[in-house]
């Protein structure tokens, strides 16, 4: 057995599913606090690596500048989508909330092609060096950069969701609306910021991704791939939104390693993680730390 | 989408009325394109070559004082589209020509256009449509009114092979050389696969098990580990640029020693520009001359390209200029069916038949010569191939001061004249 | 049972078979048929163009109505639907090319067959409910997508399979004047079948697992059962919507079924109306329809002096897209009810004007 190409897809893997779990961890977010099923996360993604583009290639500012630029655009946007679209669906079911979103990705993934184009565009070079060496393999600058500030968000929002105010809030409207109303809590104003939250968290992991592999259609198709790790950890659970990822991340490469070595089937990477979705459903539909739900009678 | 003004007006008319017949001085022909879809990063030169193609046509005489009432839709490489649009162009436009575009699409069409006889020249060049009366031993049916301009993908991929036992051999090589084959399951990625994979071994390769990598961008980095620990020295690329683009970055990232080849579509200056130094020394397949090129016909072509561009400042991709080839064919065609019998959709096939290594005439070294025959479609089989040199940073940058500085280039390192073989016809 | 009609004063029901009667007046029976009469004459009035817009119609139709009975009767969501859409356009054109069934038979036996893959789809998904259930026939479209590019003997692989032209005793449909009538014939019959269904014993229980899942169970309706026949029926229809597709084109392959054709059959019914089965049909209308007013929206755009610009112009089939998206998200949030309660509403209005509320 190839230990050492073992290793180096698991280091690979381990990159990639901090970037599945931070992503995933948006998404929880908002179910937590919403309840509300984001299907356009990767389009999130998406508009955050084509605006940071934009930026960075009309305007001759330094890419810190940039960065915080796009991010104070993705709050608005989180914020306006919030307000605009998903407070009629308050009440709705289930399934209109889900299209609703869908509706939404649709019609970003097109606005995003009409106002861009399609063909993929490549990032204008931020870091000196392109890569470091981990264990024998290269890493790219930007991937340590992400995992980094993965690091630093994972753990404000622990610090956030435990200590602050506004996440306190948020807690308590996920855990009751009605109650945390009563309580005075201003429930606009907790969907709002946690819509907010997630779109600038999000259009951070588009733009690492931008960074390495340029800006392309294919930054939305991170949205299809982090429901695996949600599921797997749990809709509403950060930290299973996070282990979920780091999972996936890991389990893509090492079917990529039995995929490569021994089947030599050609598509265990892209496949694999939605057969383990469907195990994980049929065994522990909750996933690893989600809450179950207890039908009363 | 532009429609030529006449067949706005055309179309606003009889968008209630069953088509009306058009008018005797105006030749129908229906240009489907891909602008906006998933293979749009080629579509687009490619489409915009036959349009402006068409128009500079028709500001130049026409065929014989007729001009070309085309109609330009954006399938977005979705076949149903593609159907119902050819199905509104057979039944109220009369088209006598269909000047097409993706693997899907054509390929889904064949049937109608064999049963409608509309002559139908596609931007796929799989080897299916090689076949116009199921003579070859693979071929599933016949496509006798199907042409394509460019080398066909299965003998693209064995030009590209014949040239890397040539560079393994001048490289002083020992033992066999290994080749990979790397592409989607996709109809498109899959269409040279198993001549490629036959042709390798025939040459003496040891042919290694596929690679897969998804047609549209990503991160390819587990799939260029798994490339790296095979150990291949040649790997052929089968997909589309936006893919190329990004395993030509992962691969270059984790370090991987290999020559890559790549298919007709698959690499350019886009991709060299997107890519950027990973992009360096891909060697791959062109169908006709770049621009710029010093050979007489890039005048024409220049003219063409006038007819979007004024100023001429533009690069042209090159795509752009097999499109502008491809048109040309047509022309000739359609101007034989007029002297000979009339313009219908038959006629036009005949056309296509009439001249041996042909090249029409103002394209002299930008369209290579081709000869069509009433059995055997392979209208060129030879092969041009190039290899595409970075050599510092693109990004930022436009294509055509990149070309200028000289950042990006390509330079011609071999050709290769394919043999009809029999048994290749309608692989 | 009556539906939402609006009977006359006086006019009570006395028997339960009357109440359950598809066409409560005789009025509305005639002009149902007299509307199906009408639609014979349609391949005579209308040209190519509008043909095609109308038999895609038909076999989109045919297909959202299954999924109206899952997602929209059932309270199942699917987001898999273009898969099982797929599986009876191969198996449909598998079985006529491999074992010589004719056309006319192999449609009905696709849809069986969809049925058999719908009902394996079914077992897994009958535990699990809600969201769960949506990512997971998420997987299973994706999964069953995969299966399709790498199942060659049974697709063809990456060149399709081909599909003959519907040959009955002789007389080959293969125009689009004479598939029409196929389709129509197909169309009629499951919408009518679709419509009885709703009034069995099965249809109320599909409702009654939709509406409160655990009264039902408590009130002896076997939720299992229930769902895992809902997916089957569902597949049936997906299976000969796809089988009309197949032998239609003439050629079917693996890219034409993918998560978008699953999105638009959900928008379909969504747009139309969850739980009706005319929505269902003015849903299809609606998704049809809509990609050819933006194209003509934009032609008409294109030909004033402000509007010629390269972003409209060659943006069209982003417009497409989009508009796809802002149809949804607009419907749902002005008109979450869809089409068919805006046009019952419309009948009311008119019927008991003026006392329209």
């Amino acid at each position: 057995m190839n230990t050492e190409l073992l290793i180096q897809l698991l280091v690979n893997g381990t990159i990639i599913g901090t970037l599945y779990g931070v992503v995933a961890m948006c998404f929880t977010l908002i179910y937590k606090s919403t309840k509300i099923i984001n299907f356009a996360q990767g389009e999130f993604l998406l508009i955050g690596a084509w605006v940071c583009w934009w930026i960075l290639n009309q305007f001759d500012i330094s890419f810190i500048f940039a960065f915080l630029l796009c991010l104070c655009f993705m709050m608005l946007l989180g914020i306006l989508l919030q307000v605009l679209i998903l407070k009629p669906m308050i009440g709705q079911p289930i399934i209109s909330v889900i299209m609703v979103t869908i509706g939404l990705s649709i019609f970003f993934q097109a606005a995003m092609k009409w106002i861009f184009g399609v063909a993929p565009q490549p990032f204008p070079i931020v870091f000196e060096t392109k890569s470091v060496e981990i264990l024998g393999l290269n890493v790219q600058t930007a991937y340590i950069m992400s995992m980094a500030i993965s690091l630093v968000i994972m753990v404000g929002f622990a610090w956030f969701f435990k200590y602050s105010r506004m996440g306190l809030a948020m807690r308590a409207t996920a855990f009751d609306q009605q109650v945390a109303q009563s309580m005075g809590i201003s429930v606009k104003r907790v969907f709002a910021m946690s819509w907010a939250i997630s779109a600038m968290v999000s259009a951070m992991a588009g733009i690492v991704v931008g960074m390495v592999n340029g800006v392309s259609t294919g930054l939305s198709h991170f949205g299809i791939k982090v429901f695996p790790a949600i599921i797997l950890g749990g809709l509403d659970s950060i930290i299973g939104a996070i282990v979920g990822g780091l999972i996936i991340g890991i389990l893509e490469n090492l079917a990529e390693f039995v995929d490569g070595q021994y089947l030599n089937w050609g598509n265990m990477y892209n496949i694999a993680p939605f057969y383990v979705l469907i195990i994980i459903l049929m065994i522990r539909p909750y996933g690893l730390f989600g809450t179950k739900d207890i039908e009363r009678i | 989408m532009r429609k030529s003004l006449k067949g706005l007006v055309m179309a606003l008319s009889s968008i209630m009325l069953p088509g009306t017949g058009s008018a005797e001085d105006y030749i129908q022909v229906g240009n489907l394109v891909d602008f906006t879809g998933a293979s749009s990063t080629v579509g687009k030169p490619y489409g915009q070559g036959k349009m402006d193609a068409m128009n500079y046509i028709n500001e130049n005489g026409g065929i014989n004082g007729k001009l070309l009432d085309f109609e330009t839709f954006d399938a977005s490489y979705v076949v149903p589209r593609a159907i119902a649009t050819y199905k509104k162009w057979v039944s109220r436009k009369k088209v006598v020509f269909i000047q097409g575009w993706g693997t899907s699409d054509t390929e889904a069409l064949i049937t109608f256009v064999t049963r409608d006889e509309v002559p139908y020249m596609s931007a796929s060049y799989s080897g299916h449509l090689t076949d116009p009366k199921g003579l070859g031993p693979d071929t599933t049916k016949g496509a006798p009114y199907n042409f394509f301009f460019g080398p066909s993908y299965s003998d693209g991929s064995r030009a590209l092979i014949q040239w890397a036992a040539k560079d393994w051999a001048d490289k002083g090589g020992e033992g066999k050389p290994k080749y990979v084959f790397m592409g989607d399951n996709h109809p498109f990625p899959n269409a040279p696969r198993a001549a490629s994979l036959s042709y390798a071994e025939e040459l003496g390769f040891e042919v290694l098990p596929d690679i897969q990598y998804s047609l549209s961008p990503g991160d390819f980095k587990a799939q260029c580990l798994t490339l790296k620990e095979s150990g291949a020295n040649y790997a052929f690329l089968a997909n589309t640029s936006g893919s190329s683009i990004s395993i030509l970055n992962s691969c270059d990232t984790v370090g991987v020693d290999v020559q890559f080849m790549s298919n007709i579509w698959g690499y350019g200056e886009d991709v060299m520009a997107a890519s950027g130094t990973s992009a360096n020394g891909v060697v791959w397949v062109m169908g006709a001359a770049k621009w710029g090129d010093d050979v007489p016909g890039m005048e024409t072509v220049k003219a063409v390209s006038a007819m979007s561009d004024p100023s001429v400042e533009e690069y042209r991709a090159v795509h752009y200029i097999r499109g502008v080839c491809s048109v040309f064919f047509m022309k000739e065609a359609m101007e034989w069916a007029d002297e000979n019998g009339g313009l219908t959709g038959p006629n036009i096939k005949e056309g296509f038949y009439q001249r041996k290594d042909w090249v029409p005439a103002g394209m002299e070294g930008v369209c290579p010569k081709a000869t069509w025959t009433a059995d055997d479609h392979r209208g060129n089989t030879l092969v041009y191939i190039y290899r595409g040199q970075v050599t510092g940073d693109t990004s930022g940058s436009n294509i055509a001061s990149l070309m200028k500085d000289g950042i990006i280039g390509m330079a011609k390192v071999g050709e290769s004249d394919i043999p009809r073989r029999p048994e290749w016809l309608g692989q | 049972m009556s539906g939402s009609e609006m009977l006359p004063c006086g006019d009570f029901r006395t028997s339960y078979k009357a109440d359950s009667t598809i066409f409560s007046t005789k009025w509305i029976r005639m002009s149902a048929v007299l509307t199906i009469v009408g639609c014979l004459f349609i391949p005579f009035i209308f040209d190519l163009y509008v043909l095609n817009l109308m038999i895609q119609i038909a076999y989109l139709g045919i297909a959202a109505l299954g999924l109206n009975i899952l997602v929209g009767f059932t309270g199942q969501i699917s987001l898999g639907h273009s898969a099982f859409f797929g599986v009876g356009a191969f198996a449909s054109a598998y079985m006529n090319n491999q074992w010589g069934i004719p056309v006319f038979l192999a449609i009905p036996l696709a849809g069986l067959w969809t049925t058999a893959a719908g009902m394996i789809v079914g077992i897994p998904a009958g535990r699990i409910k809600g969201l769960y259930l949506a990512i997971a026939t998420l997987a299973g479209q994706i999964i069953i997508q995969d299966f399709f590019s790498r199942a060659g003997w049974f697709t063809g692989g990456a060149y399709g399979a081909l599909a003959e032209p519907v040959t009955i005793f002789g007389y080959v449909f293969d125009t689009d004047e004479r598939f029409f009538y196929i389709a129509l014939f197909y169309l009629v019959i499951m919408y009518v079948l679709g419509t009885n269904l709703m009034r069995t014993r099965d249809g109320r229980a599909f409702i009654a697992v939709r509406d409160h899942y655990l009264s039902a169970e408590i009130m002896g309706v076997n939720l299992t059962k229930y769902r895992i026949m809902s997916f089957g029926i569902s597949s049936f229809y997906a299976g000969v919507g796809g089988a009309l597709f197949a032998h239609y084109l003439g050629f079917v392959s693996v890219e034409s079924f993918d998560l978008l054709l699953s999105i638009q059959f959900l928008s379909m019914i969504i747009i139309g109306g969850l739980g009706s089965v005319s929505g269902a049909l003015l849903g299809t209308v609606f998704m049809v329809l809509l990609p050819e007013v933006m194209e003509f929206g934009v032609s008409l755009l294109a030909t004033t002096t402000w509007g010629d610009i390269p972003a409209i112009t060659e943006g069209l089939a982003y417009i497409k897209e989009m508009s796809i998206g802002l149809a949804i998200v607009l419907f749902l949030i002005f008109e979450p009810e869809g089409l068919a309660h805006r046009w019952s509403l419309i009948k009311s209005y008119w019927k008991l004007y003026p006392f329209s509320y």
